[in-house]
């Protein structure tokens, strides 16, 4: 009998790994038909995250008023929530998938590579026509090697270092005079000599949002623009020496996930936060009594008159190739990424900052924030964004998010040395994803 | 053993049990505290301990942002009918595998052994496939037939049946009854320890299965509540007062159940029938 226990269990591992294996495989779309021209009508189905698909949803009316006939749903779902579901519809040959479907930029290419007829190609639909409203950045993560959209471009998070004006005036320092990394951390010892706070949050062991912003502001990142793995270089280097340095200052506090992140900044435990121009609407929403006391100023660069810019997050929408209704589809994501009304709505209401240059000429960008110590802060994010350098996540972007997380925590936590962890990084993600490591 | 325990040693153990007692009851506590309080007061420091008058605010607005009325509703609908089907077909087939022979039973059970094993992502998509091709996306069926036989109870109600001796179904069947009746008159009732502890793991998995809910239910009237909970949590901005809230919710019923099945341990008991 036991001879038979361990032939079933085999039978059934060998089965449950074949599985696994083959469930990227069926490509196959269906639905071609129904997209003929014409008026677009009839519903949409569309799919977002918390204040995005509130977003989307204040966009609806004024979508109508252009398309009387039509119907859109949006289905407000967790944001990773959206992509179990994504994967699986796609997975499944386009069974149950919307419409229409938001995505963070820095996750398309992975969905681009692993189902490249899965998701419709805007560019056959008109969408080229918009190419010269949106930045570098922009564009380099929607389109395919062709040069056609299989995305569209709708909100970017342009980085930039949010502060407490009050810890700064306490320990004396201008943040003004805060230019490139090596001032970030001289301002560091300062304020932690005199007011005993930290400098900035990270969450070791979970995310490298630093790492990541300051390789972007360089030009670099996990992966080159051959998709070679190129956690080895010159960049990333430098960008591990800041943030050792950092460490070894005792400057940065170590917080416990997303939730430990946002409590230091509301406690006052950090002195500084770097993120994306997203992290507005946090700051205002859990320390609404705060208000005066935060500033912002962009990335410190690492030399003098260097890059400032960078981009930490954002995400664009794309039509399934299994949608029944393209043509009304391709209108909502045409009306809602292209018009500046939604875009200035989803930024006034809902703090998601839009990546069509437009509206950057609006009057919202040169009011001064009362939040922000009266600081016109979005105009500031607003110049940064034709200055964020291109970046290619590639569809291995989540395992080098993993590997250099356990990175960064080996190097600041087990004091490992910097190249060596790095030299181990890129081994480990050359075996995991069969790409080459850069020269 | 009981005259045994010295003063001191019980008071040791009273200060160990106090330990584990606000160790255990302190996060519901501080749940509580959450639900009752607007979002910003969870991370103030020092913390505030005590319960707010938010609460009905709070509540106001999860119902506002994902129906949590209509929600509740929704999976204690999908738990409830799930647990009472799957007891059933559970508990009969840990009968029939503990009492009957048949060809090929074993290797039947063996089966049902390496199906626990299969973790949920390989049968994710041909599953999903499956209630796609007949049409049962978003539906309630979709969420509570795939688990109907679920393995891990069969498992555990065989092993339970065993203990039940075959002269007592022997003397039944002596005395005429049908395998129906001995199914329900004799086998049942003394299964009814295990068959609590089976229905609150039944309830307890289908009340928290998250992922295939959240696969399979399309639109936002027919979530569940980890599914609706789930989506509150968004890119940066969270209001963990409405979270608070929401887990406050659904830990109740979970309570609420085991309570009422908590009495069906002790009777079980006290209901042996046969002495060997």
């Amino acid at each position: 009998m036991k001879k038979w226990l361990s032939i079933f269990l085999l039978v059934g591992l060998v089965a449950g790994v074949l599985s696994a294996c083959s469930g990227n495989g069926g490509g196959e779309t269906s639905g071609e038909n129904g997209e003929s021209g014409g008026e677009p009508s009839g519903e949409i189905t569309v799919w977002g995250w918390n204040v995005a698909a509130e977003s989307m949803e204040l966009a609806v009316d004024g979508f109508k008023e252009q398309y009387p006939d039509v119907e859109v749903k949006v289905e407000d779902i967790g944001r990773l929530d959206v992509y179990e579901k994504l994967t699986v519809g796609l997975a499944s040959g386009g069974n149950g998938l919307p419409d229409v479907v938001l995505v963070e930029s820095d996750r398309l290419a992975n969905y681009q590579e692993q189902f490249p007829d899965a998701l419709t190609n805007l560019s056959e639909m008109g969408y080229d026509k918009h190419e010269d409203k949106f930045g570098e950045y922009k564009l380099s993560v929607t389109q395919n090697s062709d040069g056609d959209f299989f995305a569209a471009p709708w909100d970017i998070g342009p980085t930039g270092v949010f502060y407490r004006t009050d810890i700064f005036e306490e320990a004396g320092v201008n943040p003004e005079d805060i230019k490139t990394w090596d001032d970030y951390i001289e301002a560091g010892k300062t304020i932690k000599e005199k007011t005993g706070t930290n400098m900035v949050p990270v969450d070791i062991a979970k995310d490298d949002a630093l790492y990541r912003m300051m390789l972007n502001q360089q030009g670099a990142y996990y992966y080159d623009e051959e998709g070679n793995i190129d956690v080895t270089s010159e960049e990333s280097k430098k960008a591990f020496e800041v943030i050792k340095q950092l460490n070894n200052e005792e400057l940065i506090l170590n917080n416990d996930g997303w939730n430990g992140v946002v409590s230091a900044t509301v406690n006052g435990e950090v002195a500084t936060v770097p993120f994306g121009v997203w992290y507005t609407g946090t700051i205002m929403d859990q320390a609404p009594d705060q208000s005066g006391q935060w500033g912002v100023f962009q990335l410190p660069a690492f030399e003098e008159g260097g890059n400032r810019a960078a981009n930490l997050g954002g995400s664009d929408l794309v039509i399934p190739s299994s949608s029944d209704n393209k043509n009304t589809a391709y209108a909502f994501v045409e009306y809602f990424t292209t018009e500046v009304d939604p875009q200035m709505k989803a930024l006034e209401e809902k703090g998601i900052f839009p990546s069509l240059n437009s509206t950057y000429e609006e009057d919202f960008f040169n009011q001064e924030s009362e939040f922000f110590s009266n600081q016109k802060i979005f105009k500031l994010f607003a110049d940064e964004v034709s200055d964020i350098p291109v970046a290619n996540y590639t569809s291995d972007y989540s395992r080098a998010f993993d590997t250099m997380s356990d990175t960064q925590a080996s190097i600041l936590l087990d004091g490992k040395d910097i190249e060596t962890a790095l030299q181990d990084a890129a081994e480990k993600l050359k075996s995991e994803t069969d790409r080459k490591i850069s020269e | 053993m009981r005259h045994n325990v010295s003063p001191f040693r019980k008071t040791l153990l009273y200060i160990f049990l106090f330990i584990g007692v606000i160790v255990s009851v302190f996060p519901f506590y501080w749940m509580f505290v959450g639900a009752t309080n607007p979002s910003g007061e969870i991370f103030k420091v020092p913390p505030n301990f005590l319960p707010g008058d938010y609460g009905w605010e709070n509540f106001k607005n999860l119902n506002e942002n994902v129906g949590i009325v209509r929600v509740l509703g929704n999976s204690l609908f999908i738990t409830l009918t799930f647990t009472v089907l799957s007891a059933i077909v559970c508990t009969a087939a840990g009968y029939a595998f503990a009492k009957f022979q048949f060809k090929g039973r074993n290797a039947i059970f063996f089966m049902l052994l390496v199906a626990i094993m299969i973790p949920y992502h390989v049968t994710l998509i041909p599953l999903f496939e499956i209630f796609s091709n007949v049409n049962w996306l978003n539906t309630f069926q979709a969420v509570i037939l795939p688990q109907v036989a679920y393995p891990f109870a069969i498992f555990l109600m065989r092993q339970n049946m065993q203990a039940i001796p075959d002269s007592l179904l022997e003397a039944a069947r002596v005395d005429g009854a049908g395998e129906f009746h001995i199914f329900f008159r004799i086998v049942l009732p003394v299964m009814r320890p295990a068959l609590a502890a089976v229905a609150i793991f039944l309830f307890m998995f289908q009340w928290n299965n998250f992922i295939w809910p959240l696969v399979v239910l399309q639109s936002q009237d027919m979530y569940t509540l980890p599914v609706a909970l789930s989506s509150l949590v968004g890119m940066s901005r969270i209001d963990y007062g409405q979270v608070m809230m929401g887990t406050t919710l659904s830990t109740l019923p979970i309570m609420i159940f085991f309570l009422l099945l908590q009495k069906q341990f002790i009777s079980g008991i006290l209901g042996g029938s046969v002495k060997e």
